[in-house]
């Protein structure tokens, strides 16, 4: 039993970072309808600023927090520079912009730091706590606790101030937004700035755990899309569970059916995905489209 | 290059005589080139140039399920491994090449079909989330099996070697193999995309609601061009596997689909020509951004990548027409690019014998 509560907690810390990834994704989505593909590689940019910031004495905390400065102004910068041209285009050609945004960003980062991966050090002591009987480790709690924080951030920003309610406007129509005075275009700035500044938390959260390298993003990038789009990708709380879904199917898979083991593990939540949405089209939670003529 | 300017205006039967001379003539011009091409390159051109054709079967496929149909596919490099392991298993256990062939384009094709049964009923993401399961899936799956697979270390095949008979080097016999199935895939496929299935096509694209009242079945349709995709991925497995002799989990990662899909868009998204630039640029850009500096070749693509989309966002297909447009309107501000679908139209001229215009016109 024991066990598996440790299973389940590692599986929930693993979800909860790729939730802060599918947030971010689904942040972007709702402004713009855009799955950015460049999420993992602003996350990752971001977190080497906050690896060359460790690497020279300065506390992780720090770091953290400059990398997530950093992480928002280069996400607005990106919207600002690249992506804003992209608007109102062929859609399919402004994603794969962000493919190409997703390629240039790992690329400066290996032009700085190279390919192979460095050690990161941890936000949280490398230890296990006894809780209730149970040995989970600090890491894991420690990441939870940090996107529970951050998600109830970001609740509160969309739900009780003014800026959230006016990205919510956008996001639901840009348009209307304009014509009743909000300046649509820095909304999305914004909301591209928050997207990569959740990003950068994710990846000094994860870093520790992966080795930081430019492509350390690239399976989270994956699971936290099959989140966002499994959770609906309009829903910010659906992508939270799908996220911790995945993650916790995921690592009981691996611990418990010998058949399945560490590699295939991968391979189960995303079945799971797929009959789910078989069975329901629109997303656990996201809400029904229907198209009329 | 007349043609070029106004693609759309009504064109005498004299002129679009000539037009189509002209057509016959590049087609003859370009087989020529096809042809002549690995007698005179060196044995890495010719390597080059055989996975220009491989992938371009791949995007061409793609092409047709994203392009022509508008569905996302992100799962296309599942389907080219998928063809690239079932040629190793042929091979390895001497099956005839022609009879390995056509299992490489049927047991994809199957297997698409059966994705696309369950998925076409969901729309956009959620099929986008689908497509991208299939090589998140395939990978740790063709490391398991390692019986079929050879797991982690992949299928190392030596075969299709130039019969003696002939005088070619190998890589000149696997180029023309490659590059003669390619050709056969794009003249089917263009007929396709000219034909009743290719508007059945563009109409679910635009409007599934349209296409229905019009008594085209979406999902039927959706299904089909998903097949087809599948089946194209399976096949250029099959011509991968040709030139480079070796299959492993890595020939169907996710990152292939991906810089698959930006290939398809770079080259011209609904186009055929569009379908041959886009592999020419997958193939080549890295290469040459290897040869410019090969630490930074990532950085250089990537650069490359976006460079393109904002100076041609409907593709590199659209490049003529972009040309003529600034040359005829030098007083007007430059138009933004028509829609993506009417791509091929431009491009026509340039390459295949534009008859099939007016057809699509009428």
């Amino acid at each position: 039993m024991s066990y598996f509560i440790q299973v389940v907690v590692d599986g929930l810390s693993n979800g909860a970072i790729y939730a802060a990834i599918a947030l971010a994704i689904v942040l972007v989505y709702r402004a713009t309808g855009l799955i950015n593909f460049a999420q993992g590689g602003m996350a990752v940019t971001a977190t080497f600023v906050a690896y060359a910031l460790t690497r020279v004495g300065v506390p992780v905390l720090l770091a953290l927090v400059v990398a997530v400065v950093f992480g928002f102004l280069l996400g607005a910068l990106l919207e600002r520079g690249v992506m804003r041209h992209f608007e109102g285009g062929d859609p399919d050609t402004a994603v794969v912009a962000t493919i190409a945004l997703l390629v240039v960003l790992s690329g400066l980062s290996a032009y700085f730091f190279g390919y192979e991966p460095h050690p990161f050090p941890s936000l949280f002591p490398n230890r296990t706590i006894e809780v209730l009987g149970v040995f989970v480790s600090l890491r894991s709690i420690g990441t939870i606790t940090v996107l529970l924080v951050v998600m109830i951030a970001l609740q509160l920003l969309f739900r009780s101030t003014k800026l959230g309610l006016a990205m919510r406007a956008v996001a639901d129509n840009p348009r209307s937004s304009a014509l009743s005075g909000l300046p649509v275009s820095r909304l999305l700035m914004i909301g591209w700035g928050l997207a990569a500044a959740l990003g950068a938390i994710a990846g000094v959260l994860v870093a520790p755990q992966l080795f930081i390298s430019p492509g350390m993003l690239d399976f989270v990038l994956v699971y936290a899309l099959a989140s966002a789009i499994l959770g609906g990708l309009d829903s910010p709380i659906g992508a939270v569970v799908a996220a911790a879904f995945i993650g916790v199917v995921e690592n009981l898979a691996g611990a418990y059916l010998d058949f399945i083991g560490d590699d295939l593990k991968i391979a189960v939540p995303f079945i799971a995905v797929i009959v789910i949405l078989v069975v329901r089209p629109q997303g656990l939670f996201g809400r029904k489209v229907t198209v009329r003529v | 290059m007349a043609t070029t300017t106004a693609p759309r205006s009504t064109t005498g039967t004299a002129s679009s005589a000539t037009a189509r001379w002209k057509g016959i003539a590049a087609v003859g011009v370009l087989a020529v080139a096809l042809v002549v091409a690995p007698l005179v390159s060196s044995p890495y051109i010719n390597y080059q140039l055989s996975s220009i054709a491989v992938f371009a079967v791949a995007i061409l496929g793609l092409n047709i399920v994203m392009g022509y149909t508008g569905q996302v596919s992100l799962g296309q490099s599942a389907f080219l491994g998928l063809g690239a392991y079932i040629a190793a298993y042929g091979i390895l256990h001497g099956w005839p090449g022609p009879l390995t062939l056509l299992l490489c384009a049927v047991v994809p094709a199957v297997v698409g079909m059966l994705v696309a049964l369950a998925a076409a009923r969901l729309r956009g993401l959620a099929l986008a989330m689908i497509t991208l399961a299939l090589p998140i899936v395939g990978v740790p799956l063709a490391r398991r099996f390692d019986e079929f697979t050879g797991g982690s270390q992949g299928q190392v095949v030596s075969w299709l070697r130039a019969p003696e008979s002939i005088g070619l080097a190998n890589d000149q016999w696997r180029y023309y193999v490659v590059v003669l199935i390619a050709v056969v895939a794009f003249v089917l496929a263009r007929n396709l995309v000219r034909g009743r299935i290719g508007r059945s096509f563009a109409i679910v694209k635009e409007n599934e609601a349209v296409a229905l009242s019009m008594g085209v079945s979406p999902y039927r349709t959706k299904v089909l061009a998903f097949t087809i995709a599948s089946l194209l991925g399976g096949v250029s497995g099959f011509m991968y596997l040709a030139i480079v002799q070796y299959t492993s989990p890595e020939t169907l990662v996710f990152a292939t689909s991906i810089n698959l899909v930006a290939a398809m868009v770079i080259g011209g998204s609904a186009s055929i020509v569009g379908t041959v630039l886009g592999a020419v640029y997958y193939v080549l850009v890295p290469v040459l951004a290897g040869q410019v500096n090969s630490s930074r070749t990532a950085l250089i693509s990537g650069a490359v990548l976006l460079a393109v989309l904002f100076l041609l966002p409907a593709g590199l297909v659209s490049l003529p027409r972009r040309l003529a447009r600034l040359r005829s309107s030098r007083g007007r501000p430059p138009q933004p690019p028509a829609h993506p679908t009417t791509s091929d139209e431009a491009a026509q001229p340039a390459s295949a014998p534009p008859a099939a215009t007016t057809d699509q016109h009428s």
